[in-house]
């Protein structure tokens, strides 16, 4: 049979290939010419726009945050009422859940369309920072066209990476040790308390599982939040300048320490520890009824609510509590190439320190960092989650120490290794030192 | 134009046209050339637009340290040390291509195998067999579905459905996929039970070989099994040969079903941290794109040279009825 006929079919075969390759290759040429050259094109034409100032003073500002249904509802309430003051703005809004948000938000970085405004929280604030992404804030803080007065003093600075101010704390929110008042109560055991020491709360756990059969604690030994406040419990750090503030023989400790509870029955088998590791708040185990308590974030309890039955409280973690801080739950930062970085910091201005905003936002992402409008909020929350939450956290936040330094960049890289070496504890497949040694040596490669 | 005339066949037409009108045909020849680019356009624009100049920047960024969020304008060439690090320096990226290779090596061919069994099963006229035909076909319908993964860790949890089963007969499971020996081998059973798009393939193999080919061996005596070695496979070598690379490459790519049931961290302990995985982790939640995208262009050509192989292997054990190769 024939091979696949040529385009050119009807035509005689012969000589005249030769001369009708030339145009064809000319067109192709001119064909990918065309093809490479429209994306610059439209690339500069896009670049043209970015200089040029709107000419009647109407703004449009991208936000973008992540979280589920009812923050984007409070969050739009509260942009409208800032649209209805200044009517000469309006809002590009765009939210989703947390897993995906950074890879949203780093792949529209790239594409060179970050929103203006955005959602990021200590995790990878200095990841932003540290490269020149994120404005810097002084300027605005010290014009007092940023009102920060009104912060507690720690809940700021936890928002300074290298001297620049990357983020404003859209809540506040610390460590939260949630357990199950409701099973507690049913077999007659004793609460947890803010102050026990650690030795004390494995202890109190090996009774719970003893008496309910259900494992008194998470295992939280893969927990980064948990592992920090251990580390400044004594006198250490997770991070220090560039480096980190911990060594072997520390990690070798926590991990040992978990390994004894586990040893000793407090906590559930590693399958059911690492259900737990996930950050999905459905999943905790204290929600799933697989453990009497999970290590959270106190302003994540009425979210912990939502999916359980039954009655919670909420402590802090356990050892000294001045080791925990006022830590940013979150924060909103403004993108360093925005056309209109002064109308977004009059935004975020505004979602901090506008009285009818921050009754509107509530506390869904931690206690209002402007202290005059947190005590107005505080009394009017009807939730009792939520009213709990703040009567834990203020309590709480009379003993916080200082804050710690933000995340430095490699720390979601620390944080995964962390779960890495830690559930290779809890599996068996290695010794606490094996895996102190496997976790310090990935981290270093980690932040390097 | 000589549109009727079988191009290539008769000689005398070559010769008889007169120059002017050859000229001619040629100008008609560039306008079909610059339509048929035309219509090509959508096509052309895609493939350069998000094939291939995405890819050769890509195999440039392999050579950087980009990290997505600063400009490709800032961006520093670093070399081969993207290279370097991977081969020397990351325990995990050897890791991820053990776990890749284990994957792969089970699943492909244990897949192949469950496609090509049922396949013989239904090449038979049974009643009703269009429906069986139907339901094998149905997983790999639901593909790469994150809905099914999900599915999927909710049955091979410690409490999921697959232990209540064995507990009917006293056995006592394990927590599967939340179990770092049984992490991956949960994967593979998930990929193996979608045979359905490989087994459909061999059905129309089975339905190509001529019946006379049955019909002759059976007159010199041989069994089913004998015509299974002697005339099923051979003539299917050219299916399964097709079924072996596309599943190969298949095999390679696993990412949905691994970051779903890990969260994306390819965890319980990295035990199904697939290559693509740890790509995609490397890019996106470490943010080191210039090393992820050095080890994506690794990926290609190994899974480049992995298909040349057997393509240069196929020519001993492929063979097609018309006896070309």
């Amino acid at each position: 049979m024939h091979p696949v006929t040529p385009p050119t079919a009807g035509s005689p075969a012969g000589p005249s290939f030769r001369t009708l390759a030339a145009p064809r290759r000319r067109i192709l040429r001119g064909v990918v010419a065309a093809v490479v050259a429209a994306p610059l094109m439209f690339g500069a034409a896009a670049c043209g726009d970015d200089g040029a100032a709107p000419g009647d003073g109407k703004v449009t500002l991208s936000i973008f945050w992540w979280g589920g249904e009812g923050r984007a509802k409070l969050t739009e309430d509260a942009l409208a009422l800032y649209t209805k003051k200044n009517p000469n703005v309006t809002f590009e809004k765009t939210f989703q859940a947390n897993q995906g948000y950074f890879d949203k938000l780093a792949t529209l970085t790239a594409g060179g369309n970050p929103p203006d405004i955005f959602q990021i929280d200590d995790n990878y604030l200095a990841e932003y920072a540290g490269r020149s992404t994120v404005l810097d804030l002084t300027s605005y803080k010290d014009s007092g066209k940023l009102d920060v007065s009104k912060f507690p003093k720690s809940l700021l600075e936890y928002g300074i990476v290298d001297g620049k101010l990357a983020g404003v704390a859209a809540g506040e929110n610390t460590q939260g040790l949630v357990y199950n008042k409701t099973l507690l109560t049913k077999h007659g055991l004793p609460e947890p308390t803010t102050g026990m020491s650690w030795e004390e709360h494995i202890a109190w756990a090996e009774q719970v599982t003893k008496k309910t059969k259900v494992p008194g604690t998470q295992d939280p030994s893969a927990d980064y939040k948990a592992l920090w406040v251990w580390l400044r419990q004594q006198g250490k750090d997770l991070y220090k300048g560039k480096d980190l503030g911990f060594d072997e023989a520390d990690v070798t400790r926590w991990f040992e320490l978990w390994k004894g509870a586990r040893d000793r029955g407090a906590t559930p088998t590693p399958d059911v520890i690492h259900e737990g590791n996930s950050s999905d708040i459905t999943k905790q185990l204290v929600v799933t009824g697989k453990s009497a308590t999970s290590w959270v974030w106190v302003n994540q309890m009425p979210d912990l609510k939502k999916n359980t039955s039954d009655d919670l409280g909420v402590v802090a973690y356990p050892g000294d509590p001045s080791a925990q801080w006022a830590r940013a739950s979150m924060y909103w930062s403004v993108f360093k190439g925005s056309k209109n970085r002064d109308a977004a910091v009059d935004v975020i201005n505004f979602l901090a320190n506008d009285p009818e905003a921050v009754a509107l936002l509530g506390t869904d992402r931690g206690l209002p960092s402007n202290m005059d409008l947190r005590a107005k909020v505080s009394e009017t929350v009807t939730d009792p989650a939520m009213k709990q939450s703040i009567a834990v956290e203020t309590e709480l936040a009379a003993t916080f120490g200082p804050s710690p330094q933000v995340p430095i960049k490699g720390h979601s890289k620390v944080k995964s290794e962390l779960v890495k070496a830690a559930e290779n504890a809890q599996y068996g497949r290695a010794t606490p030192a094996e895996a102190a040694k496997q976790f310090l040596a990935a981290c270093k490669s980690a932040i390097a | 134009m000589a549109l009727t005339t079988a191009p290539g066949r008769t000689g005398p037409t070559r010769s008889a046209r007169p120059h002017a009108s050859r000229r001619g045909a040629g100008r008609d020849r560039h306008g079909e050339g610059l339509a048929g680019y035309v219509f090509l356009s959508p096509w052309l624009i895609g493939l350069m637009g998000v094939t291939a100049i995405p890819m050769l920047l890509s195999l440039y960024l392999s050579f950087t340290n980009y990290d997505i969020l600063t400009p490709l304008s800032e961006v520093q060439w670093v070399g081969l040390a993207n290279y370097e690090r991977m081969f020397t320096a990351d325990p995990s990226y050897w890791h991820a291509v053990r776990v890749t290779l284990t994957f792969a090596l089970v699943a492909v061919p244990l897949k192949l195998a469950a496609a090509l069994g049922v396949a013989l099963l239904l090449n038979r006229a049974w009643r009703g067999v269009g429906l069986f035909r139907g339901l094998f076909y149905l997983p790999s319908l639901l593909g790469g579905s994150v809905a099914l993964a999900i599915v999927w860790v909710n049955m091979f949890n410690r409490d999921g459905a697959f232990n209540s089963f064995l507990a009917i007969f006293g056995i006592e499971g394990l927590p599967w996929v939340n179990d770092p020996e049984w992490a991956l081998e949960t994967l593979m059973l998930l990929a193996i039970w979608q045979f359905g798009a490989p087994m459909v393939i061999f059905l129309a193999g089975l339905k190509q070989v001529p019946s006379e080919l049955y019909e002759a061996a059976s007159v010199d005596g041989a069994g089913r099994v004998s015509q299974f070695w002697h005339v099923t496979l051979p003539m299917l070598s050219p299916v399964i040969f097709f079924n072996l690379v596309l599943e190969t490459i298949n095999g390679f790519q696993g990412f949905t079903a691994a970051f779903v049931l890990s969260n994306g961290t390819g965890g319980p302990v990295d035990s199904t941290l697939m290559y693509t995985l740890k790509l995609y982790i490397s890019g996106f939640t470490d943010l080191e794109m210039g090393y992820a995208s050095a080890m994506a262009w690794v990926f290609l050509i190994v899974i480049a040279l992995i298909t040349t192989v057997f393509f240069s292997t196929g020519r001993f054990w492929v063979h097609y009825s018309d006896g070309e190769r």
